[in-house]
């Protein structure tokens, strides 16, 4: 499974994607574990140390459009990002 | 707008108002009631209490009665982090309604070092002033040597001129001398942009505010301010704020563009092929072409400004690449080029206009020569043809003319600093359906067709097209779903204002948003603490509530209706083209249910706190 990553998560893993040993689909918990033992640098600061949620304002985006409902599985096909969107001062 | 206030404890911080009259050169200083403090609390919610009190039907935003006012939040030079801001409002000269904006930094604490919540001007000067505040001393100045200066330049002479670097200075640039309704007002390299205030100064000939204050700033509590700030600067230093300390808030534009919500040519596209070329982190990232520096406002950990320069040219040019300001003049110029967008955010900055609604306003340009409305070399005269300065999107090289005319109001740069609703009613030709803009306040740089309830508070937001009032974008990205109904779309957007009103008020950078773990408790809390007068987390709510209530209200007597909260033509003719968002956009019934259920849920609040200021 490809995981697109941008913002912090992409300046601590320093690379724009990481490629998942995942065949099948899965819910965020198990998605963000597989992340995490991939690249071990999204811990803390991407992924709690938990290891099953996001560090707000972190967001997991399926195609760039929406963020997955709880317990729903997601696959290669929804292309999955990792995102960090937020503004205003 | 009469709130029944119980007498409270009594307010601990600066409480003076220093009102001046530029036409007769009079000021007074009157201390404001302590009920004054536990009904606004501060920042926003003073400044709009303050022009509520005075604004009470139509007036010349550019003409001496309309006031403007500056008022510190409750928290300059304490130790809480992130906090040294002030909030300032007017009635906008661009928009007609309400105008109320933040700056930072230095100037916000030596205003409370003065002895002052607030200042508030009216009348006009009869040639170029300088307002000089020296603790207790007011004193009118002559500023005609300060013409055409910028806000950086004005602060040099004026330090240089008092001999004293210690000063901290606010200044209009030569956009807001010109009467550029969309001219900027600047303080220690911050703006606060939105809107014309920078106009308003102007046509009062008030060229700068200087300050010098050394005065003591109470606090209640001082042992409770120092755990509560302590606690807030760990967690300002740790993976909340890490975005904005690394990245900045440029990083945006990556994930705008993946997301296909990243407002292109003048909204025509909602992805941009050029975006990646002018990305803050490709230029981070290209190693040896461009220095990076970073700034930030006083008493700060986030430090959140991230300025770019070549590195063979003079580091005092490099320039900030927030998001918005490199996306107004990247992505909805059609423009790939990072040195060119840098220069123009440096130009704008210089000449003190607002990047938004400048960049704006020259997109909007580029489509109406495209349609053959206004000529493509209007900003091409001799010494920029040889340049290829032609007026279409794409073209790095029309940014500086096309800045230069608007700041100096010269041929089309006229027309367009009016803003686009103004610009686009003289064009003619059928421009309106090219000018992006809500109560003629020029859009932010988010895609709202793909985001119905970020939309809404755009529409409803009482200063016109603002991002920073009712973000509500991270709602409709968690839950994108369609089967939300109206009336929740409408209570997230509600929230999303009061929050802001909240946060406005106490005046806390939304960059630390993520570092309160119950904010509502936890600022409360805080500024009982520093205040010496006690705030749970409804009487926040509710001030934060009647804040708001006092911006409708505000907007009422000068003309606002219901029909005014719309969006663009083209946000509901024009779906998006492509992209994952493709062929979304705002259904005008959908806009008009949505409205209904807002206000519905708006009267219902005000009728439970007796605040109902609706015209509807």
């Amino acid at each position: 499974m490809k995981v697109e990553l941008f913002g912090m998560a992409r300046a601590l893993a320093g690379v724009s994607h990481v490629d998942l040993a995942l065949d099948e689909a899965v819910a965020l918990p198990d998605f963000l574990r597989s992340l995490a033992e991939a690249v071990p640098a999204l811990v803390p600061d991407v992924i709690a140390p938990s290891l099953d949620a996001l560090v707000e304002p972190n967001l997991l985006l399926l195609d760039g459009r929406r963020a997955p409902r709880a317990g729903e599985t997601f696959g290669a096909a929804d292309n999955p990002c990792v995102l960090f969107l937020a503004s205003g001062g | 707008m009469a709130a029944n206030l119980e007498p409270v404890e009594r307010y601990a911080g600066p409480r003076d108002l220093l009102e001046v009259d530029l036409t007769a050169r009079t000021s007074r200083r009157i201390a404001l009631r302590d009920e004054v403090f536990a009904d606004a609390l501060g920042g926003v919610g003073l400044a709009v209490r303050l022009i509520d009190e005075r604004v009470r039907g139509p007036l010349d935003p550019l003409g001496p009665e309309n006031p403007v006012v500056f008022a510190a939040g409750p928290f300059p030079s304490t130790a809480v982090p992130a906090a040294n801001k002030h909030a300032l409002a007017t009635i906008s000269p661009l928009t007609g309604f309400l105008n109320e904006g933040l700056s930072s930094s230095h100037f916000s604490a030596v205003l409370r070092r003065c002895g002052l919540a607030a200042i508030v001007i009216t009348g006009a000067a009869d040639a170029w002033t300088t307002l000089a505040i020296d603790g207790d001393a007011v004193r009118f100045e002559d500023a005609s040597a300060l013409q055409g200066l910028s806000a950086r330049e004005t602060t040099k002479a004026l330090r240089d001129a008092y001999g004293d670097r210690s000063v901290r200075v606010c200044a209009i640039g030569a956009a807001g001398e010109r009467g550029v309704r969309f001219a900027a007002v600047e303080n220690d390299g911050r703006q606060a942009g939105r809107g014309g205030t920078g106009a308003v100064l102007g046509a009062k000939r008030l060229k700068a505010i200087a300050l010098r204050g050394r005065g003591e700033v109470g606090i209640a509590d001082p042992h409770a301010t120092a755990a509560i700030a302590a606690t807030l600067r760990t967690r300002a230093l740790g993976p909340k704020t890490a975005k904005y300390r690394v990245l900045g808030t440029g990083a945006n534009l990556r994930v705008l563009q993946r997301m296909g919500q990243l407002p292109t040519r003048n909204f025509t596209a909602a992805q941009f092929e050029g975006a990646e070329n002018v990305t803050p982190e490709r230029a981070r990232e290209s190693k040896g072409t461009y220095l990076e520096l970073r700034a930030g406002c006083a008493g700060c950990p986030v430090q959140c400004e991230h300025l770019y320069v070549r590195k063979e040219r003079d580091r005092r040019s490099a320039a900030a690449s927030e998001y918005e300001s490199v996306w107004a003049f990247g992505p909805n110029c059609g423009v790939d080029d990072l040195d060119a967008v840098l220069d123009a955010i440096g130009r704008c900055d210089e000449l003190g206009l607002d990047t938004i609604s400048t960049g704006s306003a020259i997109a909007f340009a580029m489509e109406c020569a495209d349609h053959g409305l206004v000529p493509r070399d209007a900003f091409a005269p001799e010494e920029h043809a040889a340049r290829g300065a032609e007026l279409r999107f794409g073209n790095a090289a029309v940014l500086l003319p096309a800045i230069e005319a608007v700041a100096a109001r010269s041929g089309l740069g006229d027309v367009l600093a009016d803003g686009v609703r103004a610009a686009a009613h003289r064009i003619g030709g059928g421009a309106e359906r090219f000018a992006m803009h809500c109560k003629g306040l020029e859009l932010p740089g988010y895609e709202p067709r793909a985001l119905p309830t970020y939309a809404l508070g755009l529409a409803t937001c009482t200063r016109g097209a603002c991002h920073n009032r009712a973000a509500t974008y991270d709602r409709d990205l968690r839950d994108p779903s369609d089967d939300r109904d109206d009336a929740e779309r409408a209570r997230d957007a509600i929230e999303a204002e009061d929050r802001a009103v909240a946060w406005d008020s106490l005046v806390l950078c939304k960059f630390v948003r993520d570092c309160f773990e119950d904010f509502e408790m936890e600022a409360a809390a805080l500024w009982s603490a520093v205040s010496g007068i006690a705030l749970d987390a409804a009487a926040l709510r509710a001030a934060a509530h009647r804040t708001w209530e006092r911006k409708r209200a505000i907007n009422a007597r000068l003309g606002w209706t219901p029909r005014d909260d719309t969006l663009p033509e083209r946000l509901f003719a024009e779906p998006i083209p492509s992209g994952p968002n493709a062929g979304r956009r705002i259904e005008l019934d959908r806009l008009a249910a949505l409205s209904a259920a807002y206000e519905a849920l708006r009267r219902e609040a005000g009728a439970l706190a007796g605040t109902v200021v609706h015209s509807a």
